[in-house]
């Protein structure tokens, strides 16, 4: 390996003839005036001078080379292989051309690839390309995780990749993008089951219902369980918002997420809601409300009049109050309000609370919360900014020496399609805090972790404030030109995002100082639902047909003219719901999968069970 | 488009008529063909691609060596004028042995003082000499079974006799077949031969002028013996798909080897390149002195100041 060419104190090519250089490795090059460099392959090239790329050149002749290979001459081992490689600090003078380049020692460039305690870390991946420097690292760091490629499940090879937990009181935050199949939801995964081997709490927002650790992936060597390091809550089903702690700004997002509210919607909300309202009072006084506007002031004033009982009485009385405080609230508004507030409370909303959450948390684990992405998204402006503010309150009261304060500890708040919790260019529930969690999140120790696949669509100052970000594979120019804008992609890797294999990644992170490309490591556990829904089908199909064959067994032969009594006997001692419709369909299926017989006879057919042999 | 003075496009256009009335008037291919075999000039013979085994058995008998040279002068007024050359012999095999011979020359290096065209030839000459030195070491060395050089064999006669005696009995004495690869057909043969048959017009034509288009692809014409210069053989073929010929030399002595040599010959060319043997082509990539290296050279050894002394206006030119 040498130093060809036209050098600069920023990037020299290296030429060898027998080695064939890989993206993203390390080289070291000995410069005989500056000592040795590091330098980073950014581009590799073969070129073979006598297969020139001409079209309608003879040269390329596939018998010709065949037949001189017979006669002892190989025309591809005149081949040359060129690296591009930038150095990873800038030299003070452009290198010495004709210089010697090597392979680093994993000491040498030891710096460049770890940083930070092993044990403050979060184990991702592998650093690409780093095999041979590898070899001559401590062994407490060789094949420390598991990884899949090609179909192939192996030990790590490559250098380890760590993500300092530690610096993220300097740099914090992870943003994870990249396009469906890239690996993406794959790496918001390992990311969370390293923060739950750290005992850190979490809290993670999961519109997609797949962000369990329960199930284990297969054939991994190294065993892990997380089932019980996190804890599962469903919205409505286990946790809920507490009514009476709702402000009217929470209670107005809650509404609007069910369906947009009119202006007039929105004022009678914040004129109708008293502080102190649990569920029923103001339910109570929305109902009431609307009947008296039914009935009409003078309707009012002459059942009042007339007789009746003190209870029937008393709700006059009231209704007549509202009506004369509320007068000019329309009936429509209140009856929109109405419906989209039986539809919060039919969720089970308002029948739970948040504690189970922070419970989770306070035990150091991770609390995924589930629900639809129009309820979760409200759901967790009000869980998020809890949170948020019982940390910020504990930590503030710390500073100001006010001890004493409620202890919350600082935590991790993950979600995948951030871009729907703080789009751009829109408003969304979620972003204000998302945003003062980005800005400010830093000083109370609680970070973000936000994945998604359009980095176009989330919001800039959030996007500017993810200091360390994971890139999969990108497809769309508009993303693509995003991640260059607000990371330190070379141009070299930018145009290699497209094509980047599934799991492969580039981090961009200012404790490196440039970006790493790695490899994710498989995760331990996976999704619960991978089941293809082809499968499925097939599945559920098959188990129908068994339960029918199984329940006619004792009815057979069948006989088509008679199919209705057959129809009776098997529903009454099967307890399934047929018509002789569906019968005869199924049986017709059953016949062609062969698990039963057919036998034409002049009153019609005959089915049989088949002749086992 | 460039706009064409009236007067010259027409000169133009009379040229160009009196080009395709020329190939115009060479006799039907039929013809052609049918004369060259009545009047004796040759007879036509199919070249065969040899296998694998065949390929084998033949580096049994030993190497495959190709030669080649290449000159280059400085570009500058004369005499100051530095000519560097190189002549290279190759074994077709991995390991690529290789047996240079370089010379660099400047008339004013020279004990009299020649003419420009004196010099010229004076080059020409000292590169066949060189091209002569590399193969005859790669005999001694590499006892090749066969040498393919670049050219004619004639020239080596005419340009560096006492050598060309020597290589030559050197290579009868160890059984090297020697086979001059003519790219450039300059003789005249068959139109010497049917005086009579062809128009005025082409009496003189070339022998590629005759043959273009009139052999197959892997044929070739096997010049009748004695009809071309004395002690060699020769032969043209149409070895690739292009039109145009190649002429292969053999030593007179060698030429039982005329079949063998032109299958390997036809072998060893890519079927859509310009005819000549792959081998060659990679030793001349080797071989050939690129002007910037010339360039190089000079203003390492005669100093960026002298060599700016010595550059002519037209390396100025900016467009």
């Amino acid at each position: 390996m040498q130093v060809v060419g036209l050098t600069t104190p920023q990037e020299v090519y290296i030429a060898s003839k027998d080695r064939k250089f890989r993206i993203n490795e390390l080289l070291v090059i000995e410069d005989p005036h500056q000592g040795s460099l590091i330098g980073e392959v950014v581009e590799s090239n073969s070129y073979n001078r006598f297969i020139p790329l001409s079209i309608g050149s003879g040269i390329h002749d596939a018998d010709v080379i065949e037949s001189l290979k017979h006669l002892g001459y190989s025309i591809s081992e005149d081949e040359i292989n060129i690296a591009k490689v930038k150095l990873l600090t800038e030299a003070n003078f452009p290198v010495v051309t004709g210089c010697r380049a090597r392979l680093p020692a994993f000491d040498e460039v030891k710096g460049f690839l770890l940083k930070g305690k092993r044990e403050d870390a979060l184990l991702l991946g592998e650093i690409k390309n780093t095999e041979e420097t590898a070899a001559s690292m401590d062994d407490e760091l060789k094949g420390l995780c598991e990884m899949f490629s090609r179909g192939q499940l192996y030990k790590t090879r490559n250098v380890p990749f760590f993500l300092d937990l530690r610096s993220f009181q300097q740099y914090p935050h992870i943003g994870v993008f990249g396009g469906s199949g890239s690996g993406k939801s794959f790496g918001l995964r390992v990311i969370m089951e390293e923060i739950m081997k750290h005992r850190f709490p979490a809290l993670m927002l999961d519109p997609h219902y797949e962000m369990e650790f329960a199930e284990r992936q297969e054939n991994l060597k190294e065993v892990r369980d997380f089932s019980q390091d996190f804890k599962k809550f469903q919205i409505g089903e286990h946790i809920g918002v507490e009514f009476k702690n709702l402000s009217k700004r929470d209670l107005l997002a809650l509404l609007s997420a069910v369906s947009p509210l009119s202006e007039a919607m929105a004022s009678a909300v914040e004129r109708l809601h008293l502080h102190g309202d649990t569920y029923l009072s103001f339910s109570h006084r929305l109902e009431l409300l609307s009947e008296a506007l039914e009935k009409g002031r003078a309707k009012i004033e002459q059942a009042l009049r007339q007789d009746m009982d003190p209870m029937e009485k008393d709700k006059h009385y009231k209704m007549r109050e509202l009506l004369e405080k509320y007068q000019d609230i329309p009936l429509a508004s209140l009856q929109g309000i109405s419906w989209r507030l039986r539809r919060l409370h039919n969720s089970g909303l308002f029948s739970h609370d948040i504690k189970p959450v922070k419970e989770a948390m306070m035990q150091g684990k991770l609390a995924v919360v589930q629900g639809p992405i129009w309820l979760l998204q409200v759901f967790s402006t009000y869980l998020v900014s809890n949170l948020y503010r019982q940390r910020r309150d504990y930590k503030d009261g710390e500073l100001k020496g006010e001890a004493g304060g409620e202890y919350f500890p600082p935590f991790v708040i993950a979600t995948d399609e951030a871009h729907n919790f703080a789009p751009k260019g829109r408003d969304a529930a979620t972003k204000g805090i998302i945003t003062e969690i980005a800005q400010e999140g830093r000083k109370y120790g609680v970070f973000l972790v936000l994945a998604t696949q359009r980095p176009t669509l989330l919001d800039e100052t959030v996007t500017a404030q993810l200091n360390n970000k994971i890139i999969f594979r990108t497809v769309r120019a508009s993303d693509i030109a995003t991640i260059t804008e607000e990371t330190d992609i070379k141009a070299e890797e930018a145009r290699r995002l497209p094509y980047l294999p599934s799991g492969d990644a580039f981090v961009s992170s200012p404790l490196f100082g440039r970006t790493v490309a790695i490899r994710v490591r498989y995760p331990h556990t996976r999704s619960p639902h991978t089941q293809n829904p082809l499968d499925e089908i097939q599945l559920h199909r098959e188990s129908t047909e068994d339960k029918l064959l199984e329940s006619i067994k004792d009815h057979l032969p069948i006989y088509a003219a008679n199919l209705a009594r057959a129809v009776e006997d098997i529903n009454s001692t099967s307890g399934l719901n047929y018509e002789v419709r569906t019968l005869r369909d199924a049986l017709e299926s059953l016949v062609e999968k062969g698990k039963l017989k057919r036998q034409p006879s002049p009153l019609g057919n005959i089915y049989t069970a088949p002749v086992t042999e | 488009m460039l706009e064409l003075d009236k007067n010259l496009r027409q000169k133009f256009e009379e040229a160009a008529e009196k080009m395709r009335l020329r190939l115009k008037q060479r006799p039907s291919l039929k013809t052609l063909r049918n004369a060259i075999v009545n009047k004796g000039v040759g007879t036509f013979n199919k070249c065969q691609r040899l296998d694998r085994q065949d390929l084998l058995n033949f580096i049994d008998k030993g190497k495959i060596v190709g030669v080649d040279g290449s000159s280059n002068s400085s570009k500058g007024h004369f005499p100051y004028i530095v000519t560097l050359q190189q002549a290279m012999a190759k074994t077709c095999s991995n390991d690529m042995k290789t047996i240079t011979a370089t010379d660099a020359l400047s008339p004013l290096t020279m004990d009299t003082l020649l003419t420009e065209d004196e010099y010229r030839d004076f080059a020409k000459r000292n590169l066949a000499v060189l091209e002569l030195r590399a193969a005859l070491a790669a005999i001694e060395e590499f006892v090749p079974k066969v040498m393919l050089l670049d050219g004619s064999l004639v020239r080596y006669k005419i340009e560096a006799a006492a050598l060309w005696e020597k290589l030559k009995s050197l290579a009868l004495a160890r059984d090297t077949i020697l086979v001059g690869v003519v790219e450039g057909i300059s003789t005249n043969l068959i139109s010497q031969c049917l005086r009579g048959e062809l128009p005025e017009i082409i009496h003189q034509a070339s022998d590629w002028e005759i043959l273009f288009g009139l052999l197959e692809v892997g044929e070739r014409l096997e010049i009748a013996q004695g009809l071309f210069k004395e002690g060699f053989r020769t032969f043209f073929m149409r070895s690739s798909t292009d039109p145009k010929p190649i002429g292969i030399d053999l030593l007179e002595e060698q030429q039982l080897y005329l079949k063998e040599v032109a299958n390997l010959v036809y072998t060893l060319t890519p079927k859509d390149g310009r005819g000549i043997p792959l081998w060659l082509d990679i030793i001349d990539a080797t071989v050939r002195i690129s002007d910037r290296v010339m360039e190089g050279l000079l203003s390492t050894y005669l100093g960026e100041d002298y060599a700016e002394l010595i550059r002519p206006k037209r390396e100025k030119r900016e467009f």
